[in-house]
C-alpha cells in the first residue's frame, strides 16, 4: 500500500530549538544561558516572568547547580563563566573587575582571588569588583533580559510550576512542562477557557481534548466493520476498478464521505484465494451506494458479488495536523502575528486598526451588487485585523465573503488563504471567487483527487495535468505511462514525482487565492507558503483547533465568517464535546466582546417564513431581501391552509417507536403523512428535487425512504430522487419545499435532538417557498421554543389537524413549557 | 515588527510567601558556596593576572574587534549609551579577548573612565 504523501510531516520545524528556556521557551541566543552542569545542561533565559527572580536564577537555586555557558551566537560566543584567575565556575562567587587603565575587564571569583594580596598591586580595579549576579538576574548586559513583546508571547510559568518540574527533574531529567499538566488517564480533561495565559497553555488544554476526539473516532470507525456485504463490479474511466455497494448505517454512527478509505475483503472460496484490497470512497449515490475506487487492479475477483466484508481505515492525519498547528502557535513566534496571538488568547490588547486604502466600491466583479449590510461587512473588515461576519440563512455570506477575498487580494499583501470545514462550502466559495476574475487554486487531499468536484478545473491536481507549456510534456509522457501501466518504475516514479511537486509548487504560487478545506491548510504542500490575510467560512461548524490549522501560517488578517445562531461543529466524544471542544472559535471571540458584524437581509424565505427565526434567534433583526410575490409558488396547487401563507404545522398523534436497530426512532403515522404531502407536491407539479424531507432520526429517515418507495401512488423513481435527511446535513443547502418530520411522541422522555435551538433554526429556515412540519404539540409544546413555535402557528391558524385534503384547526391543548427560553 | 500594546500592564505578581522561600535558598547557596572556598582553597592561588598586552596590539587588524576602538561610546538598541570594553578569558592556557558593550552608567565603566580622567589630567 503506497500511503501517499499526505502522511509525511516534517515535524522538526514545529519544535522549539535546544536553547530555548526549559522554562518559558526564549531562544534569542542573546538572553539565555546553559546550565553547565553535566547530568543537565538545560537552557535558561534572564528574564523574571512571573518570579521573583531570572529563570536561570531561578533553576540554578532551585537545582543547586552553579556553572553556565553562554550560547555561540551570543556576543561571548561559547563561554563558560570562570574565574580568570583561578578558574572557578561557581557563578554565585563571580564578579567582573575592570583594568585600571585600559578598557578591559575579567570575571574574578570573591573567595579567594578578589582577597589575594598580590592583585591589589596589579593593574585591577578590585574595589570596583561587580557580582555576576545582581538582585537575582544575571548582569543584563551580559545575558540579555527579552524583550517585553518576547516575554509577553512566552509561556507564562508561575513559581509553583517551576518548584513542581525542578522535583520532576530530579528523578526523570527529561520531563517537559507538558508532562506535568498531562491529565491521568481516568481524569476527566480540563475545559475550554474563555481566555489563556499563553499559548502553552491553550495547547494543554485543547492537545487532550483533540486526543480524546480522536480515540474516540478511531475505535468508533474501526468498529464498523460489516461482514455479509454484497458487492457489484464496474470500471471507472480511469481505468480502476469500482466496487458499489450499500454499507448500512445507524444514529450516532459514522457517515461516509467521499474521500474516506476502506478496507473491502473476500475470506476466499473453493475456487477464489483470499482477498482485500483498500479504495477510496469516490462518490454516495441517490440509491445511497457506496462507490469505492479500489487501489488494487489485479486480483479483484470480480466473478463474485456475495459475502464479502468492509472495514473502515481510520486515519489520523486531521488529527495530527489540528495538534501541529497548535504546536507552531506555541512555539513560533512568527505563526501569527503578535496582535493576533494575544486576541485569540483573549488578552486585553489596545485595538489596531488595518491601515490601507479603502476601494471607493466594495462590490467586486462577476458578482452580484451588495446591499447595505454587506457592503458595511467588507468594509468594516477591510480595517480590522480581526473579523466576525455573521452570515443567517439566506443573507449572502458566500457573495460577501468572495468580495472581501476580492479586496484582500488586490491590496498586494501576498496569497489570501480561503478555507471552510467542508468541501462543499470550499467549493462554492473557490467558484463565486473564481468568477471575480482572481486566480484561485482548489487544493484538494489527495485521496479526494477522484472525487468529483464542480470546480474541478479550479483544482490544483487537474491544473497539474492539464498545464499547456510543452516543458511539462515530461511530466504529462510519465502522467500518460502511470495511467496506461498503472505503475512506473522506480527510476521513473521518483522522476515524475519530483517534476509533479514541482508544478504544484509553480501553479499554486502564481495563485491569488488558495482554497481548501481547514484541514487541508496543513496540507504538506502548502508547508512553504506563508498567508497574511486568511478568511475561514463557516467557521461557526469547525473546532477551535481546526480553524488553527489555516492560522499559523503567519496571518496577520483573519475573517471568521458563521452564524453561532445555527449547529456548531459535530463532535463524536461526550467527554470532549462537555469539556468545551464543541464550542468555535467565533463564539468564544463572541464570548470575549467581538461584535459580529451581522448580515441583515435574506434572499431566501417567502417572508411568512423568516418571521419566526428572526424574532427568535436574530432579535427581529433579519429583514426579507424577497417579496411574497416573488415567493408565490405559481400553479402549484396545494392545500396551504391559509392562502399566502405557506406554511403549515401538521398535528401527529401517532406514537414514536424504537427502530430496528435499538439505537434511533421512527413514528409510522408520520411516515405515512410524509408520503402524501410529497404525493401532493408531486402531482401539483413540484419536481422531486425542490423537495426535502427534514428528520432528525436516521430510523426515521430509512423508515420514510422505504415507506415512500413502496406506498407512494407515483412513480417510485419520483420518490428516489427526493432527498430525505438529517438537519445536520441540510445546514448550510436549501429547498423550495421542506417538510419536517418530528418523530418524538411519548408521555415522559424528552425529545431528544429538538431541543437544541439552533438545530430548530436550521430546520427552519431551509425553505424558500412552503414547509410543513409534522409533528405532536403535546410533547413538543413542553419545551418553551417549540411552545413559542406552535403558539406562533397557532395565532396564523396555521396549526391543523385531519386529512391533508380537508385539514381543520387543531384545538389541541399545548402543555406548560418547563422553563422560560432565552 | 509590528507591537502590540496590552491594555493593562501585566502585574508580576511575584506571591510574598514563594520570593522569601526563594530568598532563604538562594542566600544559602551563596553562603555554601563562599565557606566551601574557604576550606577548599587553603593554600593561596597563585597570580595569573597579567594583561597581556600583546593582544590588544595586533586586534585592529584582525580579531573580534573590527568596527571601533576599545573605550570608544556607542549608541545602544535602546537608546542608550555604552561604552566597547573587552573581556579577557582563558580557553585552556590561551588567553582571548572578546567584545562587549557595558552602560555608561554602570560601576564598572564608571570606574574606568575616572581613572582614565585622572590620568590625563597627571
Ligand atoms: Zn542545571
Ligand atoms: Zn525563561
Ligand atoms: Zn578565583
Amino acid at each position: 500500500d503506497d500511503p501517499g504523501d499526505d502522511d509525511i510531516h516534517d515535524f522538526s520545524k514545529r519544535d522549539l530549538p535546544e536553547h530555548a528556556c526549559k522554562y518559558c521557551g526564549i531562544h534569542n541566543p542573546a538572553c539565555i544561558v546553559r546550565c553547565n552542569v553535566p547530568s543537565c545542561r538545560k537552557w535558561f533565559c534572564n528574564s523574571r516572568g512571573n518570579t521573583s527572580g531570572s529563570h536561570i536564577v531561578n533553576h540554578l537555586v532551585r537545582a543547586k547547580h552553579k556553572e553556565v555557558c553562554l550560547h555561540k551566537d551570543s556576543p561571548l560566543g561559547e563561554t563558560i563563566l570562570e574565574c580568570y584567575n583561578c578558574g572557578c565556575r561557581n557563578v554565585f562567587l563571580l564578579g567582573f573587575i575592570p583594568a585600571k587603565s585600559e578598557s578591559v575587564v575579567v570575571l574574578l571569583c570573591r573567595e579567594p582571588c578578589l582577597s589575594v594580596n598580590g592583585l591589589k598591586d596589579m593593574n585591577w580595579d578590585l574595589s570596583s569588583w561587580l557580582p555576576l549576579i545582581d538582585d537575582r538576574c544575571f548582569l543584563e548586559w551580559l545575558v540579555k533580559v527579552p524583550s517585553e513583546q518576547e516575554q509577553l508571547r512566552a509561556r507564562q510559568i508561575s513559581a509553583q510550576q517551576i518548584n513542581k518540574v525542578e522535583e520532576l527533574w530530579k528523578t526523570s531529567p527529561e520531563a517537559t512542562l507538558e508532562d506535568l499538566e498531562k491529565p491521568g488517564v481516568d481524569d476527566e480533561p480540563l475545559p475550554v477557557a474563555l481566555k489563556y495565559e499563553d499559548a502553552y497553555q491553550y495547547q494543554n488544554i485543547f492537545g487532550p481534548l483533540v486526543k480524546l476526539e480522536a480515540d474516540y473516532d478511531k475505535m468508533m470507525k474501526e468498529s464498523q466493520s460489516k461482514d455479509n456485504i454484497t458487492v457489484r463490479w464496474d470500471i471507472g474511466l480511469n481505468k480502476k476498478r469500482v466496487a458499489y455497494f450499500v454499507f448500512p448505517k445507524e444514529d450516532n454512527e459514522l457517515r461516509l464521505v467521499p474521500g474516506d478509505e476502506l478496507r473491502l475483503r473476500y475470506p476466499g472460496d473453493s475456487t477464489h484465494s483470499a482477498w482485500q484490497s483498500v479504495g477510496h470512497v469516490i462518490k454516495l449515490t441517490a440509491q445511497e451506494e457506496v462507490a469505492l475506487e479500489l487501489r488494487a487492479s489485479q486480483g479483484v475477483p470480480i466473478d463474485v458479488n456475495h459475502n464479502f466484508s468492509v472495514d473502515f481505515v481510520w486515519k489520523s492525519t486531521s488529527f495530527d495536523r489540528m495538534q501541529a498547528a497548535m504546536k507552531t502557535f506555541a512555539v513560533d513566534e512568527t505563526s501569527v502575528s503578535g496582535y493576533i496571538y494575544h486576541r485569540l488568547l483573549g488578552h486585553e490588547v489596545e485595538l489596531q486598526t488595518v491601515r490601507n486604502t479603502l476601494p471607493r466600491r466594495f462590490g467586486a466583479p462577476g458578482l452580484p451588487e451588495l446591499n447595505a449590510s454587506q457592503v458595511y461587512a467588507v468594509k468594516s473588515v477591510l480595517q480590522k485585523p480581526v473579523s466576525l461576519i455573521q452570515g443567517p440563512p439566506g443573507t449572502g455570506k458566500t457573495v460577501t465573503s468572495a468580495a472581501i477575498v476580492y479586496h484582500l487580494a488586490k491590496q498586494g499583501q501576498g496569497q489570501v488563504l480561503v478555507c471552510a470545514p467542508s468541501n462543499v462550502a470550499v467549493d462554492q466559495l473557490a467558484e463565486k471567487i473564481s468568477a471575480t476574475g482572481l486566480k484561485v487554486v482548489r487544493l484538494c487531499a489527495k485521496s479526494r483527487e477522484a472525487v468529483s468536484s464542480p470546480v474541478e478545473h479550479l483544482t490544483l491536481h487537474y491544473q497539474v495535468r492539464h498545464l499547456d507549456t510543452s516543458d511539462k510534456s515530461e511530466l504529462h509522457k510519465l502522467q500518460l505511462l502511470k495511467d496506461e501501466q498503472g505503475e512506473l518504475s522506480s527510476a521513473d516514479e521518483k522522476k515524475y514525482k519530483a517534476l509533479k511537486r514541482a508544478t504544484e509548487r509553480e501553479i499554486a504560487q502564481s495563485a491569488d487565492v488558495i482554497c481548501c478545506t481547514c484541514v487541508g491548510a496543513g496540507d504538506p504542500r502548502l508547508s512553504n507558503f506563508r498567508f497574511r490575510q486568511v478568511l475561514i467560512d463557516e467557521s461557526t461548524q469547525a473546532t477551535e483547533p481546526e480553524c488553527s490549522i489555516p492560522l499559523v501560517l503567519g496571518c496577520k488578517q483573519v475573517v471568521l465568517v458563521g452564524d453561532h445562531c445555527q449547529l456548531g461543529p459535530v463532535i463524536m466524544c461526550k467527554k470532549a464535546a462537555r469539556a468545551g471542544l464543541s464550542q468555535s472559535l467565533f463564539e468564544r471571540l463572541v464570548l470575549l466582546g467581538v461584535k459580529p458584524i451581522r448580515l441583515q437581509v435574506q434572499y431566501r424565505m417567502h417572508p411568512c417564513l423568516s418571521e419566526f427565526p428572526s424574532n427568535n434567534f436574530y432579535e427581529g433583526t433579519l429583514q426579507n431581501g424577497v417579496t411574497m410575490n416573488q415567493r408565490l409558488s405559481q400553479g402549484i396547487d396545494f392545500p396551504w391552509p391559509v392562502p399566502n401563507r405557506p406554511m403549515f404545522f401538521y398535528v401527529q398523534m401517532g406514537q414514536e417507536e424504537i427502530s430496528a436497530s435499538g439505537t434511533s426512532y421512527l413514528n409510522r403515522t408520520e411516515s405515512a403523512n410524509v408520503e402524501k404531502i410529497v404525493t401532493t407536491f408531486l402531482k401539483s407539479g413540484v419536481n422531486p428535487s425542490q423537495i426535502g424531507v427534514i428528520t432528525p432520526y436516521e430510523g426515521q429517515r430509512a423508515y420514510i425512504v422505504n415507506h415512500m418507495a413502496r406506498n407512494g401512488s407515483l412513480r417510485q423513481q419520483l420518490y428516489k430522487e427526493i432527498e430525505v435527511a438529517s438537519v445536520d446535513s441540510f445546514q448550510g443547502r436549501e429547498k423550495d419545499y421542506i417538510i419536517l418530520s418530528c418523530v418524538r411522541s411519548n408521555e415522559h422522555q424528552g425529545i431528544g435532538f429538538l431541543n437544541d435551538p439552533r438545530r430548530l433554526n436550521v430546520a427552519l429556515t431551509r425553505a424558500r417557498y412552503g414547509i410543513v412540519i409534522l409533528g405532536n404539540p403535546k410533547v413538543l409544546s413542553k419545551q418553551p421554543l417549540w411552545n413559542s413555535l406552535l403558539t406562533h402557528y397557532k395565532e396564523h391558524e396555521c396549526l391543523v389537524e385531519g386529512a391533508l385534503n380537508n385539514l381543520k384547526q387543531s384545538m389541541v391543548q399545548f402543555q406548560k413549557p418547563k422553563k422560560i427560553y432565552n | 515588527e509590528e507591537h502590540v500594546k496590552m491594555k493593562q500592564k501585566k502585574v508580576v505578581e511575584a506571591d510574598p510567601a514563594e520570593a522569601e522561600e526563594f530568598e532563604r535558598e538562594f542566600r544559602a547557596l551563596m553562603q555554601e558556596s563562599i565557606d566551601s572556598r574557604k576550606l577548599e582553597m587553603r593554600a593561596r592561588p597563585t597570580l595569573n593576572m597579567m594583561i597581556p598586552m600583546n593582544l590588544f596590539e595586533g586586534s585592529k587588524d584582525h580579531g573580534r574587534i573590527t568596527d571601533g576602538e576599545s573605550g570608544d561610546d556607542v549608541p545602544d538598541e535602546q537608546g542608550g549609551n555604552s561604552v566597547r570594553f573587552r573581556v579577557l578569558v582563558k580557553k585552556g592556557n590561551k588567553q582571548q579577548t572578546r567584545q562587549l558593550h557595558i552602560p555608561r552608567d554602570c560601576s564598572l565603566v564608571q570606574s574606568t573612565k575616572q581613572k582614565e580622567a585622572a590620568e590625563l589630567e597627571e
